[in-house]
């Protein structure tokens, strides 16, 4: 992976247009929690509104399509013909590539990943809204969670849909199992209950220890950033078992990056993900401010 | 669901059994807390262990590194495979130091 500051931005990516004041992203109405942001620049600088952290993904087909937006809504003031620019580079060199978009003293500002992705172009991009990560913090760094979730779409491993194509995937094939998550204790029955219904469609016992980690995390987030309750559906395809984890959370907003200790008694490391894309043979990933849906496919 | 037993003293081990996910913060806290108070080490013990995921990895971490700023050393002892394959994973041992998990 390459990465370098890139200075050639105008428009929402300028480097000193720190921080935003509206994104049209997830969560966008949340603002920041007194005392969350220990150690940000922005706080120190006084400033009265921050957005959280925001996680876009774009998509560029060639041929006149143009860029629209997966995850987050479109910006219209993006600057287009530049993003244009690295994606059609992207999908010539065959190779995906990461731009930091840095201030003078190496803060992050924008990570942009153009990931070629067969005959499109996917564009990830967390803006950092002038959040940093606590002072001592042993948390994961924002820019270490995007690059994460390129290298996988780049591999193939992760596969970002849109409203409409989440919607065919998520009913694909057979269902096997079905359960409603509303409590941490759902979390060991609901790896019990997956753990039967993959024996009983033939995976051996090593098989399913590396299935089950990634989808109790995924039910994990669901608990703990996904609005407190959703859905884990267990689906049979046929050449894989399929897990469906949705919710009704604020999407993929990465508040849980940025807030003090929650329920659980502890920040989110921000590794949960990296399991579950780690682990699996494809995930699939569709968020918005109105849930998020993850699909976790083992080959079988 | 986690359950823990602890042999008490001045240097407590705390025997972790079973799965350590969300659902396992209040009862590891509550073991390390009472055990932890007037130590002057403690050992986890994760020989029953069978599960754990990354909630249960940050709680564990959250706590060692809670106690080492006490003045408490922490070690880490008999992880199963399951453990081991995640602390691996995770890189654990940069997180909380080869004093508390010791390479092999």
């Amino acid at each position: 992976m390459r990465a370098e500051a890139w200075t050639g931005w105008v428009g929402p990516f300028r480097p000193d247009a720190r921080p935003r004041t509206r994104l049209p992203a997830t969560g966008d109405a949340v603002a920041p929690r007194a005392g969350a942001d220990e150690g940000s620049e922005a706080q120190a600088a006084g400033e009265a509104e921050m957005m959280p952290c925001s996680l876009h993904v774009y998509r560029y087909r060639r041929g006149g399509a143009g860029i629209g937006a997966v995850v987050g809504a479109y910006d219209p003031g993006l600057p287009e013909d530049d993003l244009v620019a690295q994606a059609d580079e992207a999908l010539e060199r065959a190779t995906f590539m990461c731009y930091a978009v840095a201030q003078a003293d190496d803060f992050v500002e924008d990570e942009l990943c153009f990931v070629p992705c067969g005959d499109h172009c996917e564009i990830l991009s967390i803006h950092t809204n002038g959040w940093r990560r606590h002072h001592g913090d042993h948390r994961r760094s924002l820019v270490e969670i995007l690059s994460d979730l390129a290298a996988a779409v780049a591999c193939g491993r992760l596969r970002l849909f849109d409203g409409e194509e989440i919607a065919v995937e998520a009913g694909a094939g057979d269902e096997l199992l079905h359960m409603a998550i509303d409590e941490p204790r759902a979390l060991a029955r609901a790896r019990r209950a997956v753990d039967a219904r993959l024996a009983a469609e033939g995976l051996d016992p090593a098989l399913r220890r590396t299935t089950l980690l990634p989808i109790s995390e995924a039910v994990t987030n669901l608990l703990l950033h996904g609005g407190g309750s959703g859905e884990l559906t267990l689906r049979r395809l046929p050449d894989r078992v399929r897990a469906v984890v949705s919710d009704r959370g604020p999407g993929l907003n990465f508040l849980n990056w940025i807030e003090p200790p929650d329920v659980s008694g502890q920040a989110s490391m921000g590794y949960g993900f990296k399991i579950i894309t780690e682990n699996l043979d494809v995930v699939g990933l569709h968020t918005q401010p109105d849930g998020t849906t993850l699909l976790l496919d083992r080959i079988v | 669901m986690l359950q823990t037993s602890t042999v008490p003293g001045p240097a407590p081990t705390i025997f972790l059994a079973g799965e350590m996910d969300l659902d396992c913060a209040d009862s590891l806290r509550t073991a390390v807390a009472g055990a932890a108070r007037g130590a002057q080490t403690v050992t986890l013990d994760f020989s029953g262990v069978e599960f754990i995921d990354s909630s249960g990895t940050g709680i564990f971490v959250r706590l060692c590194l809670d106690l080492k700023s006490q003045g408490v050393p922490v070690v880490a002892r008999n992880l199963t495979a399951p453990v081991h394959g995640v602390f691996e994973m995770l890189r654990v041992r940069e997180l909380v130091g080869e004093d508390v998990l010791p390479v092999a």
